[in-house]
């Protein structure tokens, strides 16, 4: 299969407090992977330096060979990586088929649905994330849970190979949680790379079959989600006991 | 060819529609009535309403920049300037025909747009509008403190073109063309992705969308039309100086769109007209006619604050409903 992201020795300071400490590690195309970390562990840090939201002050991140780090973020979704943010994001005077359409009139875009038309493909996103019937809606008026589908939708509209969801069930309820893995599982079944964070490992755990840990900014465990949810270190990350991190 | 006739039959078939709507006739009726006022042969008032028309595409130019791409400017009198200073000189200077030199003006209204945006797209928000206002000013000064193109008195006695009833269809011809073609273009795939950018920069920027080139896009269309407004300006008036500069200018389509309703395009002919017959008809009051348009303003400002024209329109189609039920 082939990697389709390296991250090396990737560093990134505000002031005085290093937000990512010389990170590495790799994900295999087609791969399902998790990051978790407590908050402020730096796992949006670390989304940001890869898809260039922020410069690191060391490092460097591979896409598909390609050498991203200095890229601006359109041209690294242009070459096939897409993110969603935590904090969810949306155009919030356009109806949802204009949101994905946007997504869709990118370069990366419209070069997959030029030729079958900006409003069928930026419709049959919606149908296949469950939001057509609200098609002429605007975000403003949706619930949180169809926001975060929403997100991965205007991702979807940009044709990704590999799509980074930053904290996808942060804010869900159960029900809505489901439906996002459900979705997510099945995007990764057509082929797209995912790389998804949390910061409450139980959520990833029937997701992801491999799970990186992070805590002031440096990577302090990786396996399947099993084992790191059992790692010493991961449990005292979390529980606040011990200093042995920094 | 097919496309064409094709396209051409989509566009009458949408027209027809749009003309059956309230708004539509509303449009059409008010568009007609306007084209009729020469015909009372009142000279004063085609003057008035010749300047109404050219600050209705100034304030347009205006709205297209901040209500539809989000990127707000105070120094939008420098296109306006430019371009009359450059459509003055070619009527002048080189005998080209004022509707070549028009569009010459424009264009340099396009680059000197270009010689803003970039730099100035770097700043966001407050400091992006006052890096605008710096540029018109510094424009202003060049112009005022120079020689070259006629120093403080600027470039006059350019061959008017035709009575004030000419130069009124004249006016109204590039008014209802400049309106329409800011319309279609916010109403498309690239007005979508303007929108885009004022909804959430970063939200776009994660979309795969050059934001950077989009926003320089809309400085280039903004500045066109405030250019064309301002070549209109100094071809009806017959001549230029730096007053064309002034900040004045640009807070006035500021307040224009403002007043007619932001992010509407055509709100600005609204705005425009209000704005400058309530000049007009203040004007003999002087100085305390200041006080009562300040004084306006600010009211409509507080109570309509999405602008008159819709609230206006939603309030004539309740009354059209009303009559029509009875």
């Amino acid at each position: 299969m082939g990697l389709i992201l390296e991250v090396k020795n990737l560093t990134k300071k505000f002031g005085g407090l290093t937000a990512v400490n010389d990170v590495n590690f790799e994900v295999e195309r087609g791969e399902m992977l998790g990051l978790i970390g407590p908050n402020g562990a730096g796992k949006t840090t670390l989304f940001h330096l890869i898809t260039g939201f922020e410069k690191p002050n060391n490092g460097s991140v591979f896409f598909d060979g390609i050498d991203i780090t200095r890229k601006k973020p359109y041209q690294i979704v242009n070459l096939g990586m897409a993110r969603t943010f935590q904090l969810v994001k949306s155009f919030h005077y356009l109806s949802l088929l204009d949101n994905i359409s946007v997504a869709c009139l990118s370069s990366r875009g419209k070069e997959a649905f030029g030729k079958t038309g900006i409003d069928e493909a930026a419709s049959s996103i919606l149908s296949s994330v469950g939001l057509v019937d609200k098609a002429r809606l605007p975000p403003v008026i949706l619930p949180h849970g169809d926001l975060r589908k929403l997100e991965i939708g205007k991702a979807l509209g940009t044709n990704p190979e590999m799509l980074l969801l930053d904290e996808p069930f942060s804010g869900l309820v159960h029900e809505e949680k489901e439906g996002i893995s459900k979705l997510i599982r099945r995007l990764n079944d057509e082929g797209v790379t995912v790389f998804v964070t949390g910061h409450v490992l139980r959520e990833l755990m029937t997701l992801v079959p491999r799970v990186i840990a992070m805590h002031r900014g440096r990577l302090i465990a990786e396996g399947p989600p099993q084992e790191v949810a059992n790692n010493k270190i991961v449990l005292e990350a979390y529980l606040g006991r011990g200093e042995g991190f920094a | 060819m097919m496309n064409f006739q094709s396209d051409l039959q989509s566009l009458i078939g949408r027209f027809k529609i749009w003309v059956r709507t309230f708004r539509g006739s509303i449009t059409l009726f008010s568009l007609v009535g306007l084209l009729l006022v020469p015909l009372s042969g009142n000279e004063y008032l085609a003057t008035v309403l010749v300047t109404a028309m050219i600050f209705s595409i100034f304030a347009a130019s205006w709205d297209f920049l901040a209500g539809f791409a989000g990127q707000v400017s105070f120094g939008h009198a420098a296109f306006f300037g430019i371009s009359g200073y450059f459509t003055a000189a070619f009527v002048e200077f080189f005998n080209v025909h004022w509707i070549v030199s028009l569009f010459i003006g424009g264009g340099y209204a396009v680059v000197f747009s270009l010689l803003i945006g970039i730099p100035c797209l770097r700043l966001k928000g407050p400091y992006l509008a006052l890096g605008t206002l710096a540029f018109a000013l510094i424009l202003w000064n060049l112009f005022l403190t120079g020689t070259w193109l006629g120093g403080t008195t600027g470039i006059s006695g350019l061959p008017s073109l035709g009575n004030i009833f000419i130069v009124f269809y004249i006016i109204a011809a590039f008014m209802v063309a400049s309106l329409i073609i800011m319309r279609a273009i916010v109403d498309s795939r690239l007005g979508t992705i303007l929108k885009s950018i004022r909804d959430d920069e970063t939200c776009a920027d994660a979309s795969g969308i050059n934001t950077t080139t989009y926003k320089l896009i809309a400085f280039m269309i903004s500045g066109f039309f405030a250019g064309i407004a301002g070549g209109l300006f100094t071809l009806h008036l017959t001549a230029v100086n730096p007053g064309a500069f002034q900040t004045l200018y640009s807070f006035y389509a500021i307040i224009m769109a403002a007043i007619g309703g932001m992010v509407t395009i055509y709100g600005s002919v609204i705005g425009a007209f209000l704005f400058t017959l309530l000049s007009e008809f203040l004007r003999p009051l002087a100085a305390a006619a200041l006080l009562i348009f300040a004084t306006l303003l600010i009211l409509i400002v507080r109570f309509a604050e999405e602008g008159v024209m819709n609230p206006f329109l939603e309030r004539v189609q309740d009354v059209w409903d009303f009559i029509r039920r009875r």
